[in-house]
């Protein structure tokens, strides 16, 4: 290992990987950066433009010739390319539009055609805009309140409500002409450092001799000084632009106040009260920012904030882009990644006898898984489920909701316990005591009729066996929902046993332990069959001859079981043994169908109270924690598991 | 053998305790087969008259229809055709049986006869595939399937995702088996000269017989009984499975539990049939003779 | 040669059945079954067959049970069909998910809109958008068996008194069985007094005054003795099949389970007398017929459901498959006016209430249930409702926290 040419090669190759992943992952980063940067300022002087219209069309009284005078003054300020449409919703109409499409009959004013679907779409998104404003206005902004369309050939097209004493009205639809293209930074120099780095390297490798670890401190080294460069210039860079892109901002808004309070004077339209710049510069929900004053004279402490914020996203990048060049670097240099592919040759054999298998789950299993993760750390819901993940991400706030509240019981007036059974750690308690009373049954019952059944001699033994796994065979759904109904206070067969033998009836849904009772009896019903069949099967592995050896030593009974029996069955045991516990915790049908959480959610476990955390009250993010707390769980009692058997197996 | 019968548990209280089981397993039943055989669609319901006494009481919890009658098997297969979806459900789930038993063993011996870093790693990936809530994941797979593998309204896409549901418990339960099974064996083989093929299928599967049959079962009933994947991913009627069928009898305001359990009893009779061929593997005896080859 | 076999094998397996993709067409999802199912199927066919129809129909069952979960599914990503039908409560949802649901109101004028009864239009309104035509709708009314009551009572306090006549609770009769645990029948009186589950947009109101009033009756109801204890549908049908429960609340699904022979009647929901004789206001479930966002074909699809919900079809699916048709006009049919059942729950719609189709309906069912048992067993329905109050309020604000 210690080899230098070998080192030399072995540390140059891994120099290469972390300059690419690392200065080349830096490189992307703030290319990306800038380019959302400059679509960022598009969009909020397209914003400006749009808020500033939307505002003099309201007071051109948002109807009539007025309007269609005003728009065309406007218009005729605009910009090559720029174009304008106002509808007003009730009737459909098109009020006023400078669009090249609508002339001749297609001039407004006119009735949207009901067979064109272009009108259609803008008479739909005035309508989606209403429904937005309005339901906004219930509480918390969940709808957009300008809508973004990104059109071919860099324009962009802007929608925003009209409104008329705080109702909706109509819409008023900017399409913008393409923002001055700029070239965005090019990777030369970038390119250029990451050759000079290597070619470096590669000649001051000799002189290190055979020590990896010197190779190593050099390549990081050499990696580290690069990057850092690169960086802190690409983000004075970003900085730069990024002040430069506010100052545009302030300018163009200037300018936009200044032309329209031009044209309301030109058209004898109020003045007062005086336009607020402010209120143009606004986000996706029409909430102001607050870069901007009324005058649109940039707020320098704000202005300040969004830039150190730009920062801060750009140093996340080049550290993220570090570590993970530092993790290639560190991964050929020791060896690893050799030592893995390696691996991969050598036991070729063993890995496609697994990979078919192996490749099916990895895909279904741990896409929807990862993908559930990422969700848990959103605040996902119904009313954003259109928007990027990133948007939403709100950290661990739906871990903590779940995991910080401690309020399991309070004391009620009378200083009774009052439970609180949806907290978290309620329903963590019920799943357990459901999981292990559950498994335990099964597996007790079902290696017991396992051993009955594998008597020599007995009569019947075909029979009894069929008949014994009849409930595995039936669909649980019906079987579930007739237990549920011999536990029917005033019908059910059970009540009515126990009446024959004089006991009162008992209302089995009303306390959480009767509950509890109904839900066991099914499941225990439904999942000792294929405990019973796995035992079965298990058993057939034991030698004959061993029991035999044992007689001949005077064994009891009891002594052959826990000497022999058990510790063969552990093999084939363990695993069924293991998984059940894993789909009991998971239960969710027999839960859902018998008792459905009875009395008052006592009975829920943990899946079905995701569940209805995902499907009754749209809260995926939050369902999406919660489902990952259950894996936690459950990865966590595998290690364990896995350790304990482990350990056993050693003595 | 010879001393097993010395101290023998009396074969008549074996019967008595499997006679109890038996009730237990069996009674409801027995309660599907008289709604399905009632004639009627309302789950059954005690009939008690005012003051009931012990025979009435008794009379209630029996299952026992009022009247018999098949109407609602010819309904089931007269009004929609459920033949076929049956047929759909066997072809879909032996696939998946072959497909996850194949599989399964394949992987399974590896992780039992090979030593290769990721052993544990693999193993412990089965496991924990396990483990994130299923009913969460039916839009990603509708994703994976129908949208980038284009399998929707094919038995094929759904073969694959009920074998990889199936395969986890699979391999742990064979690789759990061929632990058992004596090294020896193979190596004898191998001396013999055998390849690792020819040991794989003449030596190491007869023996985990009893395991194969298991995990067959298994698999066939995680594709035998699923629903809404079924449900979702199928867009013509034709191609729907018996447990899709069934859902059709429960409507949103209206459920037809006559037709369901009559369903239900013909969905099952499969399941019984493959118990019936499989179990001799489960009752072979205890296996001295076959090991020692 | 195995291999040869598997590669055949999976390519039968991959293949989708036959019926698949033939030129355009039109795809409708649906959830009937059995008689509903072949009125449906007849509709669609006379369609097919008009001269005029430039896209013809393939219509797809879906089981109800997995039919939400398919449309959430399939739609949004562009597989689903082009139209599909279900009833109102979840349209909300799927508007508020977007991609799914296509408003319509930019193709329908006035007149189209006074084709159907008011309140079902208003079910398929959200946020002042109409997003489908309604095809039928579901309303429980009064259902009694002519032998133990020959006029059906007008009034609640009538209702009580009757019923308590019929009742002998030694002999395990009752004068009404209905799924009072159930809040979507017990709404029938809430709505009644006046009550409503959400007050404007999506602010809920479970613990209004009138919610309590309503409730509060419900508790004399049940002190009143006239109904049975733990009403499950499976002992609501038996009482009544038996003649044990002379008077029955319930659907149109509920005929289909009533004994053959049993001579019964229809009558609507009995005027609430503590609440100054305004009338019992059940809740109504619509099927709406929708377009699907992603369609194609979208005007075609239009076209199909205009006549899908139009009065010709309207005809069929009333006489044959036993719907409720929304289109006003269908009642004045012959045939269909004088068909007593049909007649009798046009009479009770006029009355109903359409379910909200908000998204947050959802959360109200878990703490309306919770409340409604307790109240069933002697609790302060102002209690009860204030602690299902607090719980919707709660879970509707965990929608509106945003980031």
């Amino acid at each position: 290992m210690s080899d230098a040419p070998a080192l030399r090669r072995r540390f140059t190759a891994g120099l290469a990987l972390a300059v690419a992943a690392g200065l080349g992952g830096s490189w992307a980063a703030m290319r990306g950066e800038w380019v959302n940067q400059r679509d960022d300022l598009a969009l909020r002087r397209g914003a400006v433009t749009a808020m500033a219209l939307d505002q003099l069309v309201g007071r051109a009284g948002g109807t009539g010739e007025p309007l269609r005078a005003a728009l065309a003054a406007w218009q005729a300020e605009q910009p090559a390319g720029t174009e304008a449409r106002v509808v007003r919703l009730s009737g459909a109409r098109l009020e006023a539009s400078t669009a090249k499409v609508d002339v001749g009959d297609q001039a407004a004013p006119r009735r949207l055609a009901r067979s064109s679907p272009e009108d259609k779409v803008l008479y739909d998104r005035g309508q989606r805009l209403r429904g937005a404003v309005e339901g906004n206005r219930e509480g918390g902004a969940v709808k957009p309140e300008v809508e973004v369309e990104r059109l071919a050939g860099g324009r962009m097209r802007l929608a925003g409500p009209l409104e008329e004493d705080g109702a909706v009205v109509g819409l008023v639809q900017v399409d913008l002409a393409p923002a001055p293209a700029r070239r965005p930074p090019a990777p030369w120099p970038m390119l250029a450092v990451a050759g000079g780095l290597l070619v470096l390297f590669w000649f001051l490798a000799p002189r290190l001799g055979g020590r990896a670890w010197a190779h190593g401190l050099l390549a990081g080294a050499l990696f580290l000084g690069g990057l850092l460069a690169l960086g802190a210039h690409d983000i004075r860079r970003l900085e730069r632009d990024h002040r430069e892109a506010q100052r545009e901002l302030s300018d163009h808004a200037r300018e936009v106040r200044a032309g329209t309070a031009k044209l309301l004077a030109a058209r004898g339209l109020a003045a007062a009260p005086a336009l607020d710049a402010g209120r143009w510069d606004v986000d996706r929900m029409r909430r102001p920012r607050g870069l901007l004053d009324e005058r649109g004279e940039l707020d320098l402490a704000r202005a300040e904030a969004e830039v150190r914020k730009a920062r801060g996203d750009a140093v996340g990048a080049v550290v993220a882009a570090a570590l993970l060049g530092l993790l290639g670097l560190a991964l050929v240099g020791s060896g690893l990644l050799w030592r893995f592919g390696r691996a991969l040759v050598v036991h070729r054999q063993a890995y496609r006898y697994i990979a078919p298998a192996m490749l099916g789950t990895l895909v279904l299993v741990f896409f929807p898984f990862i993908y559930g993760i990422a969700l848990s750390f959103t605040s996902s819901n119904i009313y954003n489920t259109s928007a990027p993940l990133p948007e939403l991400w709100v950290g661990l706030r739906n871990y903590w909701t779940i995991l910080s509240d401690f309020g399991i019981a309070r004391r009620g007036a009378d200083g009774a316990l009052i439970w609180n059974y949806l907290n978290f750690y309620w329903t963590f308690l019920f799943t357990v005591i459901w999981t292990v009373t559950n498994v335990t049954f099964g597996v007790t019952f079902g290696l017991l009729l396992a051993l009955v059944l594998n008597t020599r001699g007995l009569a019947f033994r075909p029979v009894y066996r069929v008949l014994l796994i009849l409930p595995w065979a039936m669909p649980n759904y019906i079987t579930a929902l007739i237990w549920k109904g011999m536990f029917h206070r005033q019908f059910g067969v059970v009540n009515q046993v126990l009446a024959m033998v004089g006991i009162e009836p008992i209302s089995w849904f009303d306390t959480p332990f009767t509950s509890f009772l109904t839900a066991f009896a099914t499941n225990a019903w439904l999942s000792f069959p294929f405990m019973m069949v796995v035992s079965l099967g298990a058993l057939q592995s034991i030698p004959a001859d061993l029991y035999e050896a044992a007689r001949v030593d005077g064994a009891t009974r009891w002594q052959q079981f826990t000497a022999i029996t058990l510790p063969s069955l552990k093999p084939a045991l363990v695993p069924a043994v293991i998984l059940s516990v894993v789909w009991t915790f998971n239960m969710f049908n027999i839960i859902f169908l018998v008792t459905g959480g009875e009395p008052n959610g006592a009975t829920e476990i943990l899946i079905t109270q995701a569940y209805k955390f995902a499907f009754q009250k749209y809260q995926y993010g939050y369902a999406a924690a919660y489902a990952t707390i259950i894996f936690g769980i459950l990865l966590v009692y595998g290690n364990v598991q896995n350790r304990v058997t482990r350990a056993t197996e050693g003595v | 053998m010879a001393g097993a019968r010395e101290e023998k548990v009396p074969h008549g209280l074996l019967h008595a305790f499997l006679a109890l089981v038996v009730l237990y397993t069996v009674y409801p039943v027995l309660w599907v087969i008289t709604i399905a055989f009632s004639g009627k669609q309302s789950l059954a319901i005690a009939d008690l008259p005012a003051e009931p006494g012990f025979l009435d009481r008794l009379r209630a919890v029996t299952p026992w229809p009022a009247q018999w009658s098949v109407a609602n098997f010819v309904s089931v297969f007269g009004d929609q055709p459920f033949a076929r979806w049956v047929l759909n459900s066997l072809v879909v789930a032996v696939a998946t049986t072959l497909v996850g038993v194949f599989l399964s063993c394949t992987a399974a011996y590896a992780f039992s006869r090979f030593k290769f870093p990721g052993r544990r790693a693999g193993m412990m990936a089965f496991l924990v595939s396990q483990m994130f809530p299923g009913v969460l994941t039916l839009i990603p797979l509708y994703i994976i399937i129908v949208q980038w593998l284009g399998l929707g309204s094919t038995r094929l896409g759904l073969i694959i995702v009920y074998a990889t549901t199936s395969i986890p418990f699979s391999v742990w339960m064979l690789k759990g088996y061929f632990d058992t099974i004596p090294r020896e064996l193979e190596e004898a083989a191998i001396i013999e000269g055998a390849g690792p093929g020819m040991i794989f299928w003449r030596i190491v599967l007869p023996l985990a017989l009893p395991a194969i049959a298991i995990t067959a079962l298994f698999s066939f009933m995680t594709a035998w009984n699923e629903f809404i994947l079924a449900a979702t991913f199928m867009d013509q009627e034709e191609m729907y499975t018996a447990p899709v069928a069934l859902r059709f009898f429960v409507g949103g305001f209206q459920q037809q539990w006559g037709y369901f359990a009559a369903g239900s009893i013909v969905v099952s009779i499969p399941v019984v049939v493959l118990f019936l061929y499989l179990q001799k593997y489960l009752v072979s005896g205890l296996t001295a003779g076959s090991v020692k080859g | 040669m195995r291999k040869l076999t598997l590669l055949v094998l999976t390519a039968a397996l991959a293949l989708p059945g036959l019926a698949a993709a033939q030129g355009a067409r039109l795809v409708v999802w649906h959830a009937y079954r059995g008689g509903e199912k072949l009125a449906f199927e007849k509709v669609i066919a006379s369609y097919n067959a008009r001269p005029t129809t430039k896209v013809k129909v393939d219509p797809l069952a879906v089981p109800f049970d997995a039919f939400a979960d398919k449309v959430s599914a399939a739609v949004p990503r562009g597989k689903g069909p082009d139209v599909f039908i279900y009833a109102q409560d979840r349209m909300g949802g799927w508007i508020e998910a977007g991609h799914t649901v296509e408003p319509i109101d930019f193709f329908v004028d006035d007149a189209l809109k006074k084709r159907y009864i008011p309140t079902t239009i208003e079910a398929l309104t959200y946020r002042g958008s109409l997003w489908g035509l309604p095809l039928d709708f579901k309303v429980i009314t009064l259902i009694y068996n002519k032998k133990l009551l020959a006029n059906p009572p007008r009034t609640t306090a009538e209702l009580v008194k009757v019923g308590q006549g019929l009742t002998n609770k030694a002999a395990g009769k009752f004068g009404l069985a209905w799924a009072y645990n159930d809040f979507y029948y017990v709404a029938s009186l809430l709505n009644g007094n006046g009550g409503a589950v959400f007050g404007p947009g999506t602010r809920p109101t479970l613990n209004a005054p009138a919610n309590v009033k309503g409730m509060q009756q419900l508790q004399a109801w049940n002190r009143a003795g006239f109904m049975p204890a733990e009403p499950s549908v499976a002992l609501i049908t038996s009482l009544f099949n038996e003649g044990k429960a002379a008077m029955v609340f319930s659907g149109p699904w509920f005929l289909g389970e009533i004994a053959p022979g049993l001579d019964y009647g229809l009558a609507p929901l009995p005027a609430i007398s503590e609440a100054g004789g305004q009338p019992m206001r059940p809740w109504m479930t619509v099927e709406g017929v929708f377009i699907a966002a992603p369609s194609k074909q979208k005007e075609a699809a239009f076209e199909f459901v205009k006549y899908l919900t139009g009065v010709e079809s309207a005809r069929v699916l009333a006489l044959e498959g036993r719907f409720t048709p929304a289109v006003k006009a269908v009642y004045d049919d012959p045939a269909v006016a004088r068909d007593a059942q049909i007649s009798a729950f046009k009479k009770q719609v006029e009355v109903a209430v359409p379910m909200p189709n908000v998204p947050e309906m959802t959360m109200v069912w878990s703490p309306a249930t919770t409340a409604l048992n307790k109240i069933n067993s002697g609790a302060s329905p102002r209690d009860a409702l204030d602690v299902a109050q607090r719980a919707v309020e709660k879970d509707v604000a965990g929608l509106r926290k945003g980031k």
